[in-house]
Parts: structure tokens; C-alpha cells; sequence
């Protein structure tokens, strides 16, 4: 039998019956369009997370922290806690020398050592202050970092730093009476700012180191630690730690803190990630965090068309039934078709095909309404995020519910499919009937 | 001439309620091509059950059917599909029209199994209508044709894949007796143009086209006139 007579026989078939086939496809609309909208829904939240999450960082960089031995922990930056390491018990520390190996690594574009400003201090400008993460960082430009200046410039010297956008906003007036106006945010850019460092002595006496430095540029907004950080070059940092902690740092013997390990690209991230810690230092990327997200919301998107899933599996009881009414009813005409030739493999294939059909009729009905219902959530949801954002801050969403091109034909073919299954033992036992035995069927 | 069907020791048995029922209880016949066989027999007495079995619509308990050389009883369901769409065609007592074809579909219906082009199926199918004398009537579904022009309607049908063998079970069983006759005068027509017809029938009149008569009671092949002395002591009987 030949393909199109057979889609022919079987259209024919399914318009003969169309009540009945019209109820029974309204079970796989209703399946079909919950599981396109639950997961559209499911989508949509994610991507609306991954916007929230874009300044997380650059995914293609590795934060490098030693190992110092004896089961891990140790100093190693703020995220040693999250960090992935191979504890092997020996100690693995990033010195120079670890950082040519690191360096070496297939796929490594830089590795930068960098450093926290390890002391109590604020930072001053005229009359206001401010409290400022400092990072030190051996490089002489920022935009090895993937960072970008919105004034200025992203070089680094010993005279000069360049702050992170946001700093400016966390300035106050210490003298500020009540009833007072608050000053704006002052402009920092190409100004005078002054950073003191405290410390102790033994008999409890503060001791101040103050440094004026000129801001020599401002960064671009990237939503991550950048933007409330100010960087300066690693060997003046170091020293302020060594004035402030009274420890000498021998880099060949104790090695640098931290690490910033840039490759090529973010596919390869994972992989160089993999074998930092296969040399024994602890490394974490954000790319873990973006993806233990992503599998989150994959996971969500698998529940949530589950739950579609169960309405779809009440149509595919119905198409079932459907088929086994529908072949009591025809039995005359499958004794005729045998009669006349037909094997048993055309009437397997014109059963299962109106089984098919059913569900394709009830899997495009869903596909269409469920998208339609999406775009209809996405004007009512984005109007009403957009006035939660407005109100509490943070960005307004750009979109509610996605459905993505992948899902309607998906659902369309698994609709196909489940009106197949559900049709298969019914149509089994059309083709398996004996000839004589339908004729004679009353 | 080796005759186109052979049956040797042909038994059904059915089991019904516990018991065995020997619709066909050792039948041998031997039919040369190009006959007209009427079958006869009281109801129960096995010929239908014969038919079907010719037909390769129903397995035997025991014994051997050959048609055209080819043994029946060793084919699969496959292969009897095959052969009965290429050697026979079947015409139903209740002519098994599908409702909701028209005439013409409904006589093209056994092509479409076979890959033949639409337009080849429908251009023969009208011929064929015009034969039965059913080409105004093309358009038509059964429920818009009499008893008679259904069965018209089946007889094209059967005719549809050029059988050597045409099958009749009762065809003139739900027919007025003028439209029996036309049924009857078609089933001659189709043997005068060289095919084999066998026709399982109570209709005495059928008789007459006939070149073969086959007698069955109780499952067993008997003479006219033991046929006939026993059919008249049921309807002594009766009386």
C-alpha cells in the first residue's frame, strides 16, 4: 500500500467519525497545550534568571587558590568554600614557578596573580568617606579581565587606581547632621582620593598609613564584584598587607593567594578547570554556579511537562479506547479488507495511522493553543513583573514565557507518537483478526 | 487438465460450548477452470464454512486445498493476502459495501492495497460500473443505492482486481427476486467471459446457470438424489 493512499484512507476514516474524533483529540489539546505551556513557562524563567545572572563574571575565567595541604581549606579567597579541589594531602602552592606551569596548560590565555587588601581601611574624598573592596592585581590592564572603562582609562600604575562604577555611590558625609540634605554620589573620576590603612600595635595604639592616589579611570558596569571594587597593582597591595600584617611574603616559598586563570573561551573552561585541580590547587569558575542553575531549571522544565505529561497520558487512554470502540464497530470492514487483499501490515497501518492522526489532530490544536496562551501570559506576566521591578528595583523582565522553536515540533512529534502507542494494541488486534471470523461479526 | 481447485479430506471443526461441531467432516472436490459450481446446501450443512476455506479466509482442521497448483493450507497469513488479492474476488450476502465510500471508491477500494495509481483505480472502477449497469450511480453511497444495486455494487468490486476465481455466499440471500435474477445474470456473464464462479446459495434458481452442483449435508459431499430424497423428508417433516 502506498504511503499517500494509505494518509488518504486514513483522513477519510477520521472524517467519517469526526465527533467522536474531535472529543477524544480535545484530551491530547488540553495534554499537549499544558505541557507547551508549563514548559514555555519553565523557559522563561530561566532565561529571566540568566539576565539577572549576566554580570556574574566572565565564564571563560578560573579563580586558582593553593592547596596548603592536610585535607584542603586554608586561605584561599572568598569562594574556597564552593571551590572543587583533589585532596590529595600534599600541599600545592601557587608560586611563580606553579604559575608557569599553570601558564602552560593547553588551551590558558593568562594567569594573573591577584590580591585582597588584607586590612582594616577607608577611603576618603574631600569630605565624604567610603568603604571599598581593594584588589591588587598583577597586571598592567584591566582589560585582561574582559573589563572595559566607561571613563578613563583600564591601565594600572603606582600613582593611580581604577574604580568599579558603583564605588562613588557608597561615599557619605561622617558629619552629616540630622535634618541635613545627603550629598549626591560624588564624581571620582580624575580626582584625588586618599586610602587609609589602619593597624595596631602591641599595646593596642592605631597606627594610620594614608596613600593618595588619582583615579584614573571607571569601569563599565558588569554586575559582578568589579563594579564596587577599586584595582591597583599587586606589588602595592602586597606591601600594604606586609605594613599592616607585619608578615613577610617570600612569593617563591609561600606563593601568591589567589590566581585569576583566563582560557581561550568558555567551552574550554570546564576542561582547564578540571586540570588545575588534577595538579592539586582548588578552582572554581562561575560557569559551575551558571550551570548547576541551567540544571535547575532543566530539571524544572522535566517536572513541570511531567506534570503535562499526566493530562497527555489521560488523552492517550482515551485515543486507546477510541481505537478499540472504533475497531469493534469496523469489524465487517477489516474481514472485507483482508477479503480483498489487504495483509496485515496495511491494516496494522491504517489502524495505527488513524491513531496517529488523532493525536496529531490534538497535538496541533495544543501546540497552537498553548503558544497562543503563552503570548497571552507574556502581555499580562512582563506588564505586572515590569511594576513589581519598578517598585521593589532590579531589572524588569523581558519576557515571561518562551516557547522556543524545538518545543511545538517536539510536542507535535511526541503527540504522534503517543496516539502510535496508544493505537498500537487495538490496531494489533484489527490486524490479527481472522478474516472469517470479522466477516461474520455481528 | 489439471482441475484449478482440488480439496482432499477437508475437515473443520469448531468447538462450541464444549462440543465439536464438524462443519466439513472429510470433503474432496475437484473443480475445473472455467465452471460455474453452485454449492447447496440446508443451512448448517457446511458450505459456507467450505467457501471461506476456499477462499484462504479461514484455516481447515485437516486435509489439502490447491487452487492453480498452490496449496492453501501451507501459506501464511502474508501470502494469502497476496493471493487473494491477485486470484479472487468475494461477494457477501450482505454486500459489506463500506458506508462511507461512494460507489465508485467502494469499487476501487481492494486496488489501493495493491499501489495502483488513483486515477487508474477510479477509471476502471466506472467501466466496471457501467458493466453492472451502474455508471449513473457512480457518486453514490450504499445507503443511497437499493439491495439490489449494492450487490451490483459488490459484483463490480470483485471484478476490480481481475480474479480468475469469483466467491459468492449467498449473494442472492437479502435480494427481491427481481433483483436476484439480475445478481444471478451478472454471476453467468462474469462465467461466460472465462472466469470460475462458485456460489454457495439456498436459491434453487441458481441451478440453472450452473455447469457443476456440489450437494452438502452435514459436512459430507452426497448425490442430488440423496439430496434431494433428504431435503424433501425435512420438508415432510415440516409438514
Amino acid at each position: 500500500m502506498k504511503l499517500i493512499d494509505l494518509i488518504r484512507l486514513v483522513v477519510n476514516n477520521l472524517n467519517r467519525r469526526k465527533a467522536r474524533v474531535g472529543l477524544t483529540a480535545i484530551g491530547v489539546v488540553i495534554g499537549t497545550a499544558a505541557v507547551v505551556i508549563l514548559v514555555s513557562l519553565a523557559i522563561g524563567l530561566q532565561m529571566n534568571a540568566n539576565e539577572q545572572l549576566y554580570g556574574i563574571g566572565n565564564l571563560s575565567q578560573i579563580n586558582v587558590s593553593p592547596n596548603y595541604g592536610g585535607g584542603g581549606g586554608g586561605y584561599g579567597g572568598p569562594m574556597v568554600q564552593i571551590a572543587g579541589s583533589l585532596d590529595t594531602g600534599e600541599s600545592a602552592l601557587l608560586t611563580p614557578r606553579a604559575i608557569k606551569d599553570l601558564q602552560a596548560l593547553p588551551g590558558v590565555v593568562s594567569v594573573i596573580p591577584r590580591e585582597y587588601l588584607n586590612a582594616q581601611m577607608y577611603v576618603t574624598y574631600k569630605k565624604m568617606q567610603g568603604y571599598s573592596s581593594i584588589i591588587g592585581v598583577a597586571t598592567e590592564d584591566l582589560t585582561t579581565f574582559g573589563l572595559e572603562a566607561d571613563q578613563g582609562i583600564t591601565g594600572l600604575s603606582r600613582a593611580s587606581v581604577v574604580i568599579g562604577p558603583q564605588v562613588a555611590m557608597g561615599f557619605y558625609d561622617p558629619n552629616l547632621r540630622p535634618g541635613q540634605e545627603t550629598p549626591p554620589p560624588p564624581d571620582l573620576y580624575d580626582q584625588q582620593i586618599q586610602l587609609t590603612i589602619l593597624k595596631y600595635d602591641a599595646d593596642g595604639n592605631e597606627i594610620r598609613k594614608n596613600i593618595s592616589v588619582r583615579v584614573a579611570g571607571v569601569l563599565a558596569e558588569t554586575g559582578a564584584e568589579s563594579d564596587w571594587s577599586i584595582y591597583m597593582p599587586l606589588d602595592q597591595v602586597a606591601s600594604i598587607n606586609e605594613w599592616a600584617n607585619g608578615f613577610r611574603v617570600n612569593r617563591n616559598k609561600d606563593g601568591y593567594t589567589e590566581v585569576i586563570v583566563t582560557v581561550e573561551n568558555p567551552d574550554k573552561t570546564i576542561e582547564v578547570r578540571d586540570q588545575i585541580i588534577a595538579l592539586g590547587y582548588q578552582a572554581f569558575t562561575m560557569l559551575d554556579f551558571v550551570q548547576g542553575i541551567n540544571n535547575f531549571y532543566t530539571i524544572l522544565q522535566v517536572v513541570l511537562g511531567g506534570v503535562g505529561a499526566i493530562a497527555l497520558l489521560v488523552a492517550a487512554i482515551g485515543i486507546a479506547n477510541t481505537m478499540a470502540m472504533s475497531i469493534l464497530e469496523r469489524t465487517r470492514e477489516i474481514g472485507l479488507m483482508k477479503a480483498v487483499g489487504a495483509t496485515n501490515r496495511d491494516v496494522l497501518a491504517i489502524f495505527l495511522g488513524e491513531a496517529a492522526g488523532i493525536g496529531f489532530i490534538g497535538g496541533a490544536g495544543g501546540v497552537l493553543i498553548g503558544w497562543l496562551a503563552g503570548q497571552g501570559l507574556n502581555v499580562v506576566a512582563v506588564v505586572y513583573l515590569a511594576q513589581q521591578a519598578a517598585q521593589q528595583g532590579g531589572m524588569p523582565p523581558s519576557v515571561a514565557v518562551y516557547t522556543p522553536i524545538w518545543l511545538p515540533v517536539f510536542v507535535l512529534l511526541f503527540s504522534v507518537f503517543i496516539g502510535m502507542v496508544s493505537g498500537l494494541y487495538p490496531a494489533l488486534r484489527a490486524a490479527t483478526m481472522i478474516p472469517v471470523q470479522a466477516l461474520k461479526y455481528e | 487438465m489439471t482441475p484449478l481447485i482440488q480439496v482432499a479430506g477437508l475437515k473443520r471443526h469448531y468447538q462450541m460450548g464444549g462440543t465439536t461441531v464438524r462443519a466439513l467432516d472429510g470433503v474432496d472436490i475437484e473443480i475445473p477452470a472455467h465452471t460455474f459450481t453452485v454449492v447447496m446446501g440446508p443451512s448448517g450443512s457446511g458450505k459456507s464454512s467450505l467457501l471461506y476455506l476456499l477462499g484462504g479466509l479461514d484455516r481447515p482442521t485437516a486435509g489439502e486445498i490447491s487452487i492453480n497448483g498452490e496449496r492453501l493450507d501451507q501459506m501464511d497469513e502474508n501470502a494469502l493476502a497476496l493471493f487473494r488479492r491477485k486470484m479472487m474476488g468475494f461477494i457477501f450476502q450482505s454486500f459489506n459495501l463500506v458506508s462511507s465510500m461512494s460507489a465508485m471508491e467502494n469499487v476501487a477500494f481492494p486496488m489501493q492495497f495493491s499501489g495502483i495509481p488513483v486515477m487508474e483505480r477510479n477509471q476502471k472502477s466506472l467501466q466496471l460500473l457501467g458493466q453492472v449497469g451502474l455508471a449513473d450511480r457512480s457518486g453514490h453511497t450504499p445507503s443511497e443505492l437499493s439491495g439490489g444495486q449494492q450487490q451490483r455494487v459488490a459484483v463490480a468490486r470483485a471484478l476490480i482486481n481481475d480474479p480468475q476465481l469469483v466467491f459468492a455466499d449467498e449473494p442472492t440471500g437479502n435480494l427481491d427476486t427481481a433483483s436476484g435474477v439480475t445478481v444471478m445474470q451478472l454471476l453467468s456473464d462474469l462465467h461466460k467471459s472465462g472466469r470460475t464462479v462458485l456460489v454457495v446459495t439456498h436459491d434453487q434458481r441458481m441451478t440453472r446457470f450452473a455447469t457443476h452442483k456440489i450437494f452438502l449435508l452435514d459436512g459430507h459431499i452426497v448425490s442430488e438424489e440423496e439430496y434431494k430424497s433428504a431435503t424433501l423428508a425435512l420438508d415432510n417433516q415440516g409438514e
